[in-house]
């Protein structure tokens, strides 16, 4: 039995394209995505040709090149022993074996074929029909996860009738602006990360709020679900495959998101590159591909080509989440940052979404979408007219950023510089963007009160106290009546965001809701209540929860309740 | 060499030494200040005094030279009149307001200027105006302005390196500053080789952890602006710091000792802010903490420097 469904899911998850007879007539007000399929020739050209010149102009012997690349990629599919290694380890071993005996000219074919390989594995396909249905399906699919109940009984009832998941879904922000901004420039949005949701989530808040689609580039694990995969392959995904360590592949995937960028294609990064295994937001940003929006900023510049790049800080809140168990073991465990593929988390497993429906039947969730304010590659706040702008409101040229002694020029190094400061510009805007919901603020306090009462232990000792700390609700009321008041007084000075229900309920009333809201989400107990006590069950879960409060835990924090929430954020 | 137009924000002794290097190497240099520091003595020609910061705008290098209380003023205003295509690189040894925001950030924050480096290390005023031999070491993540510093005032005497880590520079340049100080306590107060370095060495891996948590790189605290710094304070360039702290040491008044400095001394209100901020993240700083006391004046230096020696012996 094994066999043949291996088979099919194989079949399934490779990329599967729907035939098309007549080739897509693009109308005027289309984005750019919507022709990128009769553009994607040209584009793997011309990611192939910019591989070969980078690699000439940095004077490495080709035969090292190949060598090196071809010596990664053996190792790893030696390793892997799946239906890819049965493909493609006789190319690279046959490839090995002649590279020594090759003419120069030989070797940038080969140079030419491995590229061009790697690069038609990374493209995507855009199919505007699958767009359309999309557009209908993903409400109830979000929906579904989300508030299960309110799924229709009967299926074909899909695409009518009332949505629900506008009522779970909210997006916030400067949304007009960068509907303007997507027409005169590049939208590059850069969220937090937390669930592979996220993208789905994203995808559909930009559908709804009628902002432009995006292109991303999405784990190759991510694919190994079928319906998944379909949906994201036709969508202008791009695969990423993060097993690969050759350089040579980290070349090919910066260098087509460069050339999408500069060709206008609005794109989406996590700049955080994996999902948060701790639940903190992220602090320190290395920014990865999205980096390469500034090169493109760069490059068009150099050709004289005025094009502007707007980089969206994102925050993506979930009052739950569906991976939350995994991940936070994986960041106890240590192992979050060396694992690049967790295959088989909740997100992954069949069961454990049909389960999840089924438990979830009675339960609200919700998701918070913020759009920051948009910003330009250097940091610069932008009207809504794409200017960009110092702090005093002066409209300044972004070309000026990459000129040395007035002409614009290219230079990897720094861009390098550039794009680590806006990393650093970025998670500022996180911190302040980040929609705070009841559950992480409940678990917070329910968390600085375990710290509190398990003196002198470390983290992995504070995890095991399961069920064994109790908090009185009068307590547990007045404490969280305090740190509301500091939340929204920190609001109202822009420092943080709270939820709708953050802003304006009771503790008391907020503690009974978060209650309700864990029981039956996760496969483990979060809190109990016994005695007119709070009962933390599962302090790890707890603690992913509570971790988005990390950044704030000491502005939140009374002086007696100060050195608890300095531990916590040390913890940062 | 290509000529370039240079800024200098700042007419104290920096400042000008900065301006009187850069017209040596055959630049043209427009000095900031609020006051003409050359006072009808002669000026250098290619030198040009202003008293607007706006008169700055056609320079593609700006040297800021002024006392890090200041700079948060000085960033606003030259804010209105710089953007991309300008370099600012700044000399200050302090860091700014509870936090200990390094002054690069001061200058991001308020400013469009990105290319932002700081000058650090044993280079003095004394080398950079008179052209003795001498080296430094610049602070930036943008290899152009690491260049255009060199260009700007390195000679075949002044050899100036490049670090990325700027934020290292700037904190390490700042808790040298304090460790100097506390340098010419001991001195003055006759302490011996062997007490000197163990005060200079614990110093510094104290300056190492702080650094470390503002987000420095530790090995910048070993390298040139950090031991290198500390060294030529160690080897006598009696620094503005070291002759304060002597001063301090005598019992002067802090009026009277720094105006026998002759300079603007950070390290004198960095002390206590630096203790502050250790103990909010759990960092062990006990010489730091000594100086605050000192500084204070709530312990004098003898006390305290009994109290530093009898502090337990741990593995180091």
């Amino acid at each position: 039995m094994q066999a043949p469904s291996r088979a099919i899911k194989r079949w399934l998850t490779k990329p599967m394209r729907l035939p098309r007879l007549r080739p897509y007539v693009p109308r005027p007000d289309d984005p750019p995505i919507f022709v990128f399929n009769q553009e994607r020739d040209d584009i793997v050209r011309e990611v192939v040709r910019r591989m070969s010149e980078r690699c000439a102009s940095e004077r490495r012997s080709l035969d090292y090149v190949l060598n090196e690349v071809a010596f990664e990629e053996i190792r790893r599919l030696e390793q892997q022993r799946d239906d890819e290694a049965r493909d493609s380890l006789g190319f690279w071993r046959s490839s090995v074996r002649r590279i020594g005996k090759m003419s120069e000219h030989e070797r940038r074919e080969l140079f030419r074929t491995i590229s061009e390989r790697m690069v038609r594995d990374i493209a995507g396909n855009f199919d505007p029909r699958v767009y359309a249905i999309a557009t209908r399906a993903v409400p109830h699919l979000l929906t579904g996860i989300m508030k299960p109940g309110s799924l229709p009984e009967d299926l074909s009832r899909l695409g009518s009738g009332p949505i629900a998941v506008d009522d779970l879904l909210r997006v916030e922000g400067p949304i007009d602006a960068l509907r303007a901004l997507g027409r005169v420039g590049t939208l590059v949005f850069v969220p937090t990360h937390s669930s592979n949701l996220d993208s789905v989530a994203l995808g559909y808040a930009l559908m709804r709020e009628d902002l432009p689609p995006v292109v991303y580039g999405a784990g190759k694990n991510l694919f190994t679900n079928p319906i998944v995969s379909f949906f994201m392959h036709n969508l202008g995904a791009y695969r990423v495959d993060r097993r690969i360590r050759a350089s040579f592949y980290k070349d090919a995937l910066k260098s087509y998101s460069t050339v999408m960028i500069e060709r206008g294609y609005h794109s989406l990064f996590f700049p955080g590159g994996t999902r948060s295994r701790s639940g903190m937001v992220e602090k320190k940003l290395k920014l990865g591909l999205a980096g390469t929006a500034v090169e493109a900023f760069a490059q068009n510049r150099v050709r004289g080509l005025h094009r502007p790049v707007f980089f969206v800080p994102t925050t993506i809140n979930y009052g739950l989440v569906l991976e939350a168990e995994t991940l936070i073991e994986d960041w106890l465990k240590e192992s979050g940052r060396a694992r690049y593929l967790v295959e088989d988390d909740e997100f992954s497993q069949l069961d454990r979404w049909v389960a999840f429906f089924r438990k979830l039947a009675a339960v609200e969730s919700a998701c918070v979408i913020r759009f920051g304010d948009p910003i330009d590659p250097f940091g610069n706040g932008v009207d809504v007219e794409g200017r960009s702008l110092a702090i005093d409101g002066r409209a300044i040229d972004p070309g000026t950023y990459v000129m040395r002694r007035g002409v614009a020029q290219l230079d990897p190094k720094r861009d390098a510089a550039y794009t680590r400061e806006l990393g650093q510009v970025v998670a500022r805007a996180y911190e302040r963007e980040t929609v705070l919901m009841a559950t992480q603020i409940v678990s917070h306090v329910l968390f600085r009160h375990l710290v509190r009462e398990t003196p002198n232990i470390d983290l992995f000792g504070r995890v095991r106290h399961r069920g064994e700390i109790a908090m009185q609700r009068e307590a547990l009321h007045a404490e969280l009546g305090l740190v509301l008041e500091r939340l929204r007084a920190m609001e109202a000075r822009g420092e943080v965001r709270l939820s709708e229900r953050a802003r304006t309920w009771a503790p008391d009333a907020l503690v009974d809701r978060v209650m309700r809201a864990f029981v039956g989400y996760h496969r483990k107990t979060i809190l109990t209540e016994q005695d007119g006590g709070v009962i933390i069950e599962d302090p790890a879960l707890c603690l992913y929860y509570q971790n988005r409060m990390n950044a704030y835990a000491e502005r939140v924090a009374d002086d007696a309740n100060l050195p608890f929430a300095r531990e916590i954020a040390r913890l940062g | 060499m290509t000529l370039m137009r240079i800024g200098v924000v700042g007419g104290g002794g920096f400042g000008v030494a900065l301006a009187r290097a850069s017209v040596r190497a055959g630049h043209v240099v427009t000095l900031h200040s609020r006051r003409d520091p050359f006072g009808g003595s002669a000026r250098p020609e290619r030198l040009e005094v202003v008293g607007e910061l706006g008169r700055l705008a056609d320079a593609e290098l700006v040297f800021v030279a002024v006392p890090s209380v200041h700079a948060e003023t000085i960033a606003t205003s030259l804010g209105h009149h710089l953007d991309g295509r300008h370099y600012v690189v700044h000399v200050s040894r302090g860091l700014v307001g509870a936090p200990l925001e390094p002054v690069s950030h001061v200058f991001r924050r308020l400013t469009p200027v990105r290319r932002i480096g700081c000058l650090a290390g044993p280079v003095s005023a004394a080398c950079l105006a008179e052209g003795h031999p001498g080296g430094g070491i610049v602070g930036t993540e943008f290899p152009e302005v690491a260049d255009a510093v060199r260009e700007a005032i390195a000679g075949p005497t002044l050899r100036l390196y490049q670090t990325e880590d700027l934020v290292g520079t700037e904190t390490s340049s700042a808790l040298v500053g304090l460790l100097a100080l506390a340098l010419g306590y001991a001195l003055e107060l006759g302490f011996g080789p062997s007490t000197l370095s163990v005060l200079m060495t614990r110093g510094m891996a104290e300056a190492a952890r702080v650094g470390v948590s503002l987000g420095g790189d530790e090995h910048t605290y070993a390298g040139m602006a950090g031991f290198g710094d500390l060294l030529s304070a160690v080897a006598g360039d009696e620094r503005p710091e070291v002759r304060l702290g002597r001063a301090l040491a005598r019992g002067l008044s802090l009026e009277h000792a720094a105006r026998e400095a002759s300079a603007y001394v950070e390290g004198v209100v960095i002390a206590r802010r630096i203790q502050e901020h250790a103990a909010r993240r759990g960092i062990d700083v006990p010489i730091t903490e000594a100086m605050a006391d000192v500084l204070d004046g709530t312990t004098s230096p003898r006390e305290v420097l009994e109290k530093l020696m009898r502090r337990k012996v741990r593995r180091e």
